[in-house]
């Protein structure tokens, strides 16, 4: 089975944020850059799915230079060769633009399934998975928690609201958004760096797009901080009630 | 015995040997001299071959010649760590070990005579001067034999092992013999047909013993002074990986020349596994097998074989339960480094992926991708900072005060630091803080993830170099440890020290409140066997309480548990070492137990709620030192 796994460089959980002088995006400079969460876990179902179906796992990302650290550290975990879709200026790009743009890089290698995580950790639109199969023109899932190949296609589970899950059978060519959690990730070790110089790592330059972004970002604000401190007052059984009401009809947190 | 003593004293009772050897008694004689040490060296050969032919070490270096010959005199020569360590056997073996230094020339001029070459003569000043010496110390190695012989076949400690060894039961047969049929040279006349026979059967004995040697434990007697000689500079020394192919030991063939030597040095004593913490709580860890396991792989598969060291005589988990508490290490009387083989197996298993653990991997991924090992936020260590008001550095101040990961995110790390700061305020000394730390990378050493480790000393490193960081002081032993040695590879490390050094050197700046407090002290393994550091935090206690000594203290010391990145690792099989030692703590009688390391403080702090309802007070030495402080304004 040939599995394209894109993945998306995203700032370190815990880097130090600040807005950049245009208010469109963060200054750059002084963060560090991972794999996205949920892609990691893109990326290691892939790698499980191969150890046990066998076949070929790509790692492909589209994002500036800095970009192909996460394709390396994808290579170091088990992926066979990367794809680097160069493309310095990432943030003009909306969901559709980048899709398109790994859909070409896609097409060159017409693999059997493609996963990637259902959602970055930096915008959070979860659009450019689905986005990838409609012009792909092949079946998707999302929020997907297992994976099973079958005779006849794949039989994954989704995640749905409030506890439920759907069950359902697709066949492929298909791809799959994941949901951080869905395995356990493997940790990167010595021998996997330095096999890693040894594999192929493509870089493709961008192709120009045709349309302009439908979606563009205007303008970043850093959350505002709204901590309320409200009092109950009465007797315990009052202050609890009262208390119970306001997480549930107020807070929604039971 | 107490006659055969007296016999070399009471001089002129003088050794008598055989003359006139014929010449078919000769030829008898270079036959079986011929044939024993052809099956000697048929049995030694593939040993040697193992050793010479092994990888070579990569960070040795023969300097510190004084320290080593130093070493060689104390360890060797004196046997002062055998006798230290084991009194009454260890100066049993010493006899025995001096009776043999002092039978080299008896023994060389035994045979020399047959042939007319004695050199030696029983009759000359000389002659009966060292026959005698040689007599005084032959009832001395009979009797220690004869003590030795009964402590293995009749007493039987655990740590000798379960089953017998029946050549040991030979080879002091053996010695014993050798000894009885040189005094008896001293009962008989040159000419009498007893001597002869005497001195034939101490000829037989001599060559009966040599092609024993190799194969067995006695091995050591050839090994042994050269695996002391030729140990590694430092304790628990982890040797930088050699060149692109090396993941640590993963098959026969990744032995070093040390480690092959080691292997082979083993006297099977046992010291190593009685004193391990994983073995005493029923893990299946056994200190002493690993090495013997590793001799197995060499004999089976010789040095050149792709054969796994995991595998058919070394087991993974095993390799996996080592605290690294390193009091195998230190204890051994023949130059066996197990922590260096240990770590050795766990970096080949871990920088390959073969080892697979939940707990393993979540550290290793919590240190991959935040730095830390407790895997919170970093900006939690910026909340703490800013709590405490604690100074950032700026290359202003004197020290750089480390936090470490139990210092800056664990509750009862931070109470430790707080109370340091306060110690350093009061003293008067200017200190801060990083702006940005990471883990010193201990846990991931010592469970030997090299990528990882490079990782976190080289991104601290490049910014205390930048944050111009000349002194660091920390509260925690591994962090100093880490830092100090381990760091080294990567380049030149500021100067660091213990809190508990800093806080002696100005104990006469600091109050004292000459409580009675009886206040036990653990001595953190990183601290005192790492760091041979036990005097400095007891001065801090001993100013402020009534310090009482646990029954295993300094550097018999037991551990934790938490070394070896078992503080961050799952549940333990068998009995909890931290329970083993809380229990051994509390035994004391003591109201307060006082640590000097963040890991052994968490670790007893769960171990005693778990097995105490009235557990003593837990405190760092920093936290005595802090109370006695005048009361702050706020």
């Amino acid at each position: 089975m040939k599995i394209i796994v894109a993945i998306k460089q995203v700032p370190e959980r815990d880097a130090p944020l600040r807005i950049a002088a245009d208010g469109r995006w963060i200054e750059d400079s002084a963060v560090g850059y991972t794999i996205n969460d949920p892609d990691a876990y893109a990326l290691e179902e892939a790698l499980q799915l191969k150890e046990k179906h066998g076949g070929e796992v790509i790692a492909l990302t589209l994002g500036p230079e800095r970009a192909a650290a996460a394709l390396r550290d994808a290579l170091a975990k088990g992926a066979d060769r990367a794809i680097h879709v160069l493309e310095e200026n990432i943030a003009v790009l909306d969901s559709l633009g980048i899709a398109s743009q790994l859909a070409a890089a896609v097409r060159t290698e017409s693999p059997d399934l493609i996963l990637t995580g259902l959602q970055s950790d930096d915008l959070g639109a979860g659009q450019t998975g689905v986005v990838l199969a409609e012009l792909l023109g092949i079946p998707s899932a999302t929020i997907v928690m297992q994976v099973e190949v079958t005779d006849v296609g794949l039989r994954v589970k989704r995640e749905l609201e409030d506890g439920w899950f759907q069950h359902i059978e697709m066949p492929l060519p298909a791809l799959l958004t994941i949901q951080s959690g869905i395995n356990k990730l493997r940790y990167a070790t010595l021998m996997g760096i330095k096999k890693a110089k040894t594999k192929d790592l493509k870089v493709m330059e961008a192709a120009p797009l045709n349309t302009s972004a439908a979606v563009s970002l205007e303008r970043l604000h850093p959350p505002e901080k709204l901590k309320r401190t409200q009092m109950i007052s009465g007797t315990a059984v009052e202050a609890a009630t009262k208390l119970a009401e306001i997480l549930k009809n107020e807070v929604h947190a039971i | 015995m107490r006659a055969a003593l007296q016999l070399g004293i009471m001089l002129p009772l003088h050794y008598a040997e055989p003359q006139n050897f014929s010449l078919g008694e000769r030829v008898l004689l270079i036959v079986c001299v011929l044939a024993s040490a052809a099956i000697f060296y048929i049995r030694i050969r593939s040993i040697v071959q193992n050793i010479f032919f092994a990888r070579r070490d990569a960070d040795f270096h023969l300097r510190n010649l004084p320290r080593r010959i130093q070493r060689f005199v104390w360890e060797v020569l004196l046997q002062a760590k055998v006798i230290r360590e084991r009194p009454l056997p260890g100066i049993a073996h010493a006899f025995v070990f001096w009776g043999f230094i002092a039978f080299a020339l008896v023994s060389a001029n035994h045979f020399a005579a047959a042939f007319g070459f004695g050199f030696l003569s029983p009759a000359s000043g000389i002659g009966k001067f060292y026959f005698g010496l040689a007599a005084v110390f032959a009832a001395l190695v009979f009797i220690s034999i004869s003590g030795l012989f009964l402590r293995r076949f009749v007493l039987r400690p655990r740590w000798l092992g379960e089953h017998v060894s029946v050549e040991s039961g030979i080879i002091a047969l053996l010695i014993a013999l050798l000894m009885a049929t040189h005094i008896g040279g001293f009962f008989f006349p040159a000419a009498a047909p007893t001597l002869r026979l005497l001195w034939w059967m101490h000829s037989l004995a001599i060559l009966v013993f040599l092609p024993i040697i190799p194969r067995t434990k006695h091995l050591h007697l050839l090994l042994s002074p050269f695996a002391v000689f030729f140990a590694r500079d430092g304790f628990s020394r982890i040797p930088p990986l050699d060149g692109e192919e090396d993941f640590g030991l993963i098959a026969v063939k990744d032995l070093t020349q040390l480690a092959a030597l080691q292997a082979y040095s083993c006297v099977e004593c046992g010291r190593c596994t009685e004193h391990c913490p994983a073995n005493a709580t029923s893990k299946l860890l056994n200190p002493k097998e690993i090495i013997l396991g590793l001799r197995a792989s060499l004999n089976e598969s010789g040095i050149f074989s792709d054969a796994p060291l995991i595998g058919a005589h070394n087991s993974q988990q095993a390799m996996f339960e080592c605290t690294t508490c390193g009091a195998c290490e230190y204890q051994c009387p023949v130059g066996v480094e197990h922590l260096p083989l240990i770590i050795g197996m766990r970096r080949g298993a871990v920088n390959t992926g073969e080892w697979q653990d939940e707990h393993g991997s979540r550290l290793f991924l919590a240190l991959e991708r935040g730095g830390n090992a407790l895997g919170l936020p970093a900006a939690d260590r910026d909340v703490f900072i800013a709590r405490e008001s604690l100074p950032i550095f700026d290359g202003s101040q004197e020290y750089c005060l480390w936090l470490g990961c139990m210092g800056a995110y664990d509750p009862r790390g931070r109470e430790i630091i707080s109370a340091f700061a306060r110690v350093m305020q009061y003293l008067g000394t200017s200190f801060g803080v990083m702006q940005k730390e990471r883990c010193t990378g201990d846990p991931v050493r010592r469970l030997g993830n090299d990528l990882v480790f490079e990782t976190l000393a080289t991104q601290n490193m490049a910014a205390m170099q930048q944050a111009q960081v000349k002194k660091i002081v920390s509260i925690c032993p591994h962090c100093v440890r880490t830092i100090a040695k381990d760091w080294r590879e990567y380049g030149v490390v500021p100067e660091i020290e213990h809190h508990s050094e800093f806080m002696a050197r100005h104990a006469d700046a600091l109050p004292s409140t000459q409580s009675q407090e009886r206040t036990v002290f653990h001595d953190p393994c990183y601290l005192g066997r790492y760091q041979n550091i036990y005097e400095e935090p007891r001065e801090t206690i001993r100013r402020n309480a009534d310090l009482v000594e646990a029954p295993r203290s300094h550097e018999r010391s037991f551990c934790c548990g938490a070394g070896g990145g078992h503080a961050f690792l799952g549940e333990e099989t068998g009995e909890r070492v931290s329970h083993v030692r809380a229990k051994e703590l509390i035994a004391t009688g003591a109201t307060t137990i006082a640590a000097a390391c963040p890991f052994c403080n968490t670790m007893f702090r769960d171990a005693l709620s778990a097995i105490s309802p009235v557990p003593p007070q837990l405190v760092d030495i920093a936290q005595i030192a802090a109370a006695a402080l005048p009361v702050q304004k706020q």
